[in-house]
C-alpha cells in the first residue's frame, strides 16, 4: 500500500500541470482504495484469488525511458486493421493510423469534455466501481490510455487494433491505462484490445476500458490477452447498452501469470442485445480469475454469455458469473454457460453461475460443467484410426475454436484459431518432457 | 481373416462372455442374434478396442496378428471398423476435417501420400451419394444435430471412405426407419467384396432381409449357442430365443 501511496506521490510531482479536477480524482480514488485495499479471501467476489504478488510486488509506474530504441509493432491483424499502438504505456502515434470517423483524445483533454465517465461515486459506497480495488486504482495511477470517438451513422470497416505492448523493460513497471470507447448513434466498429509482452522482467497492468453504445451502435469487440507469463494482469470491461445497441464480445486469454477480469454489461435502454463470449487457456501453476455481471435494467434486452476455461498443468480457474434482472422490467432473455476442461487431474477450476432475478416475465436460463476429455470421443476418434494424442488434440481444439465462431471475419477467426493451436501444441508437449 | 478362441470377458468383475469361438473368412458376413445384454456389442467393442474390459482368457487373431495387445487405432489402421451402436457427437470437431484426417491417417499407414483437399472433396462426394446424405452434413461437428438415421447414415460413410477388410455393425438398424435401414442395407451390399468381411450385430432378422449373412450365430448369456446359415433367422423370428436356453 505505501508503495502504490509513494507512485501517486511521484505521479503528482511530475504532472504538475495536470487539471487540478483530475488530481483530486487521482487523491479520491487513492482514498477509497485505501479503506478497502487489496481483496481478501474475505471478499466474496474475490475469494479464491491471492493478490499478494501485486500487494507486496514493487512496480513502478512506467516512464518515457522506457521505451525501446528500435521497435516493429508485431499486432495481430497487420495490414488488415487499423492499428492504435501503445508500447510500455507510452502512444506511438508514428506506429498508428486512425481511419476517417474516428477521434482519439488523450485522457486529459478527455476528461475535460466527459468528466462524469471518470467519476467514482464516491458517495455511494455499495457501486460496482467503489467495491473494485483496482478499478479505484486505475483511476487514482491512470497514466496511460486513449479516449475513442466513433462519430455518429459512421460504419468503420477494418478492425481497430489497440496493440498494448509491454517490451525490453530492466525492471519491474507497471501500467493502468484507462481507454473510453464511445460509440455514437447507429454506428458501427470491431475494436480489437491487444496485450501483450515479451519479457522476462515481472511487470503489472491494471486496464479499466469504459464502451458507451448509443442507440443502434454495433460494437463487435475483441479482447485478447497476450501478456507474457511473467505478468500480472487485472481489468476492467465496461459496457453501458442504450436503446437498440448490440454487442458482441469475445476475449481470449492466454498469458500472464496472475489474470483477473472483470466484465459488467448495462442495458440502460430497451431492445440491447449483448452476447458475451470468452475462452482461457491456463496452463502450468497460473491463475485466471473471471468475473462477469450483466444487469438487464431496461426491458426486453437479450444477453448471452459463453465462457469456457481450459486448464492444464497445476493451473486454476475462477468463474462468477451473475445475471441480474431489475424489479419492473419485462421480456429479459438471458442465459449464461460456463464449460472446463480439465487436461491433468492437478488442475481446478472454481465455477459459480448465478441469476438474480426481480421481475416477473424473464427468460432466463444458466448452467455450468467442468470435465476431463470425454473417454467416448477419445475411442471414437482412436477407433478411426487417429493416434491417441492427435485425438485429444482434435477434441480439446474443438473444444475451444467453438467459442469464436461468431467471429465473421475469416482472416481474423484464423489468427485466433492459430494461436489456439500455438498453445495446444505447447501444452501437449508440457506432458512429453 | 478373424479367429476368436475361447474369449472371456468380464467388466466391473461381471462375466460377459462365456468362452466365445469364431471364425470369419474374407469375404463372409457373419451375423450375431442375440437379446439385450446377451454379449453381442461387448464382443464388438472388444474386437474394436474399448479399453473398458477385462479380457480373462482367450485370443482374438486378425490377419495372424494378435489383436489384443493392439491399440485402438493400430486395430483401425489394419483395416478394422466399427460401426457404433451409438455414435459419439464430437462438439467443435468438423466432419470434413475428421474424416479427412482418418483417411490420412490410414493412407500414412499405408505408405502412401496424403489426400489433398480437392481430390478429397471429390472423393467424398461421391460416397455421400451411395449413402444418400447431404452435402450439409460435413460442415457441421461430428454428428452434432444429427438424427438418430443421418448419425448410422454417417458411421456408413466413414467405412465407405476407409475401406476397412473388416466391419463390425454394431445394432445399425436400430433406430432406422425402413427407408433409412434400406439406403445403410444398400450402401453395405455395394461395398461387399471377396476381399471384405462382415460383423453384424442386430436383435431383429429385419437387418438380415436386407444384408444377406453367410452365418448367423446366437449369443446367449456371452456364449454362441447355436450357429446356422439364413434359415436360423427366420426359425428365430417364428420361435424367439427361448427354446435355445439351458
Amino acid at each position: 500500500m505505501t508503495h502504490y501511496q509513494e507512485q501517486l506521490t511521484s505521479l503528482l510531482e511530475n504532472s504538475i500541470e495536470e487539471n487540478e479536477d483530475i488530481r483530486s480524482l487521482r487523491l479520491n480514488a487513492f482514498d477509497s482504495f485505501k479503506k478497502i485495499g487489496f481483496p481478501t479471501q474475505k471478499d466474496e467476489d474475490w475469494r479464491f484469488t491471492n493478490f499478494s504478488k501485486i500487494q507486496n510486488g514493487y512496480f513502478r509506474l512506467s516512464r518515457p525511458s522506457d521505451l525501446p530504441n528500435n521497435f516493429k509493432s508485431p499486432n495481430l491483424l497487420n495490414d488488415q486493421s487499423y492499428p492504435i499502438v501503445i508500447i510500455n504505456g507510452h502512444y506511438q502515434p508514428q506506429l498508428s493510423k486512425i481511419p476517417n470517423g474516428l477521434s482519439i483524445f488523450s485522457g486529459s483533454n478527455d476528461f475535460k469534455s466527459n468528466p462524469h465517465s471518470y467519476a467514482i461515486d464516491s458517495n455511494k459506497p455499495c457501486s460496482s466501481k467503489m467495491k473494485n480495488p483496482f478499478y479505484l486504482l486505475n483511476t487514482s495511477l491512470m497514466n496511460s490510455g486513449l479516449s475513442f470517438e466513433i462519430s455518429e451513422n459512421i460504419k468503420i470497416e477494418k478492425p481497430i487494433e489497440i496493440f498494448f505492448y509491454t517490451s525490453e523493460i530492466d525492471e519491474p513497471i507497471m501500467n493502468h491505462p484507462r481507454f473510453h470507447f464511445r460509440l455514437r448513434k447507429n454506428s458501427k466498429a470491431t475494436i480489437i484490445e491487444h496485450y501483450r509482452g515479451q519479457t522476462k522482467q515481472s511487470y503489472f497492468i491494471n486496464t479499466v476500458s469504459n464502451f458507451e453504445l448509443e442507440e443502434n451502435a454495433h460494437l463487435s469487440h475483441f479482447r485478447f490477452q497476450d501478456e507474457s507469463f511473467h505478468s500480472n494482469h487485472t481489468s476492467f470491461s465496461g459496457y453501458t447498452l442504450n436503446k437498440y445497441s448490440n454487442l458482441n464480445c469475445n476475449c481470449l486469454s492466454i498469458g500472464s501469470d496472475l489474470y483477473r477480469h472483470n466484465i459488467k454489461v448495462d442495458f440502460k435502454g430497451p431492445n440491447g442485445f449483448a452476447r458475451v463470449n470468452g475462452l482461457s487457456l491456463i496452463d502450468n501453476n497460473r491463475h485466471h480469475d473471471l468475473n462477469v455481471i450483466v444487469n438487464h435494467l431496461d426491458n426486453s434486452c437479450t444477453s448471452s454469455q459463453l465462457f469456457k476455461f481450459i486448464l492444464s498443468d497445476s493451473s486454476t480457474g475462477v468463474f462468477n458469473g451473475k445475471v441480474i434482472v431489475d424489479k419492473d422490467t419485462f421480456q429479459t432473455n438471458a442465459n449464461q454457460t460456463n464449460r472446463n476442461l480439465l487436461l491433468s487431474p492437478s488442475s481446478n477450476m472454481n465455477s459459480n453461475p448465478q441469476l438474480e432475478i426481480h421481475a416477473e416475465d424473464v427468460k432466463c436460463s444458466h448452467g455450468s460443467t467442468t470435465g476431463q476429455i470425454d473417454p467416448e470421443a477419445l475411442f471414437y476418434l482412436r477407433s478411426r484410426g487417429i493416434s491417441k494424442q492427435r485425438a485429444i488434440e482434435l477434441i480439446v481444439e474443438g473444444f475451444a475454436k467453438e467459442i469464436f465462431t461468431n467471429i465473421k471475419n475469416d482472416n481474423f477467426q484464423s489468427k485466433i484459431n492459430h494461436k489456439i493451436g500455438q498453445w495446444l501444441e505447447s501444452v501437449s508437449n508440457h506432458d512429453k518432457s | 481373416m478373424l479367429i476368436i478362441k475361447d474369449l472371456h470377458a468380464s467388466i466391473d468383475d461381471k462375466k460377459i462372455l462365456n468362452g466365445i469361438n469364431l471364425s470369419i473368412k474374407p469375404g463372409e458376413l457373419h451375423a450375431i442374434m442375440g437379446r439385450n445384454g446377451s454379449g453381442k456389442s461387448t464382443l464388438a467393442n472388444i474386437i474394436a478396442g474399448r479399453e473398458d474390459y477385462e479380457i480373462e482368457s482367450g485370443s482374438i487373431l486378425f490377419n495372424g496378428k494378435d489383436l489384443l495387445d493392439q491399440s485402438p487405432e493400430d486395430r483401425a489402421l489394419d483395416g478394422i471398423f466399427m460401426s457404433f451402436q451409438y455414435p459419439v457427437v464430437i462438439p467443435g470437431v468438423n466432419n470434413t476435417y475428421f474424416l479427412k484426417a482418418a483417411l490420412n491417417s490410414k493412407l500414412k499407414h499405408q505408405g502412401l501420400k496424403e489426400i489433398n483437399a480437392v481430390d478429397f472433396m471429390s472423393l467424398i462426394r461421391e460416397k455421400l451419394k451411395q449413402v444418400d446424405m447431404n452435402e450439409k452434413y460435413l460442415s457441421r461437428a461430428v454428428n452434432d444435430g444429427f438424427s438418430g438415421g443421418e448419425k448410422k447414415r454417417n458411421e456408413i460413410l466413414q467405412m465407405l471412405t476407409l475401406e476397412p477388410t473388416l466391419s463390425i455393425l454394431d445394432e445399425t438398424d436400430s433406430g432406422l426407419d425402413i427407408d433409412a435401414l434400406k439406403i445403410v442395407a444398400k450402401g453395405v451390399n455395394n461395398f461387399r467384396s471377396k476381399e471384405r468381411s462382415f460383423l453384424a450385430i442386430t436383435h431383429y432378422q429385419r437387418l438380415l432381409d436386407y444384408m444377406k449373412p453367410d452365418f448367423i450365430h446366437v449369443l446367449i448369456d456371452g456364449e454362441i449357442v447355436k450357429s446356422g446359415n439364413s434359415e436360423l433367422a427366420k426359425e428365430l423370428e417364428e420361435k424367439g430365443y427361448s427354446w435355445l436356453e439351458k
